[in-house]
């Protein structure tokens, strides 16, 4: 997608929206999750369950701890649940199944906290997302998203995702975004914090002996 | 055949390098901009009295002494622990009391608080650590 061409593909309310929101005010900012695509790119491993009837789920990992921890994907056959029992979370409700040698990954049920994109771009809970992962080689990982939302955007969006295989011996590890979360301080503000009270930062920042 | 994905781990964009130059790839520091202030850079010498290997950014605590005696104790930045460690920071590599030059992008706000750019014990030829541009592209994607 060429620069400002996002940007022609929102309806005017998202439009709005975005124009009005701050970096700051992100989620992400205040450790809650990433959702999807936001965290995709991130470091990941894929993890298979089985049980005696075969494969029944992958858990997508990712390291970004609390603010993307893990994702479940159900690869029993299931559909995805009816409206009523359809309860809007961060990443959403996922099917996946296997077309030839692609992993297909199907999402809805994601709720409208999280933000597209560090702009702020808004989506709806009318989101929905197909993931297409190909292997072509070892040591290459290629993911086509396909994002549809059409609470807020004028058609489907494509996203292309290229990952390289880590080395080996190399492992995600343990990250709790809050156990110590400075973001902002240094700028004047906290997540939190609608105006930014720059003095009450200063004397919170500063140490002198 | 399907291609099983296994326990595949895949990273975008990270680079490794040698454990004798340890060079931090700048993974999408969000919101750089909105704390720190990339056009100036502090370059200075002190005494480290901290070492705080916390999400989400692991952080150097280092007292400058200026000319008239006054100390100022520099909470310094970093990326996250995992990633610091990765490019082979020990655990016990910077200790309380080593003595560092270090080179940094003040807080907009709050001067002593800053974005580690390098660090270097006194004495040493090679940096412990070094950040690319913090206008360097961003890992993620999807923007």
């Amino acid at each position: 997608m060429k620069p400002g061409e996002l940007d022609a593909l929102l309806q005017p309310w998202a439009k709005e929206v975005r124009s009005k929101r701050l970096e700051k005010d992100e989620p992400y900012v205040g450790c809650l999750p990433e959702g999807v695509p936001r965290i995709n790119p991130y470091g990941t491993r894929f993890v298979e369950s089985y049980t005696a009837k075969g494969l029944t789920h992958i858990f997508i990992l990712h390291e970004n701890g609390d603010s993307g921890a893990h994702r479940q994907v159900f690869m029993d056959g299931r559909k995805h649940p009816d409206d009523n029992d359809l309860f809007p979370s961060w990443f959403g409700h996922s099917i996946g199944w296997w077309d030839g040698d692609t992993l297909v990954v199907d999402t809805i049920g994601y709720n409208d906290k999280f933000w597209i994109d560090g702009k702020g771009t808004p989506h709806t809970e009318k989101m929905h997302t197909i993931e297409r992962y190909t292997r072509p080689n070892f040591g290459t990982l290629l993911l086509d998203l396909t994002l549809d939302d059409p609470g807020a955007f004028t058609r489907p969006i494509e996203y292309r995702f290229q990952f390289k295989a880590m080395r080996p011996g190399v492992d995600l590890m343990e990250f709790i975004c809050l156990e110590d979360n400075e973001y902002g301080i240094a700028g004047g503000f906290t997540p939190a914090d609608e105006n930014g009270d720059k003095e009450k930062a200063k004397q919170q920042g500063e140490s002198k002996k | 055949m399907k291609a099983k994905l296994g326990v595949l781990l895949a990273v975008v964009g990270l680079s490794y390098l040698g454990l004798s130059y340890l060079s931090v790839p700048l993974l999408a520091h969000h919101g750089f901009d909105t704390e720190y202030d990339k056009d100036q850079k502090l370059t200075l010498t002190g005494v480290v009295t901290q070492v705080s290997w916390m999400n989400p950014h692991m952080r150097v605590y280092i007292d400058v002494t200026d000319k008239e005696g006054a100390v100022t104790n520099y909470n310094c930045e970093l990326d996250s622990p995992n990633n610091v460690r990765r490019l082979g920071w020990g655990k016990n590599d910077l200790q309380p009391g080593d003595k560092v030059d270090f080179e940094a992008n003040p807080g907009k706000i709050v001067k002593n608080r800053v974005a580690l750019v390098k660090i270097t014990k006194v004495g040493e030829d090679k940096p412990l650590f070094k950040r690319g541009k913090p206008d360097d592209p961003k890992q993620s994607s999807s923007k």
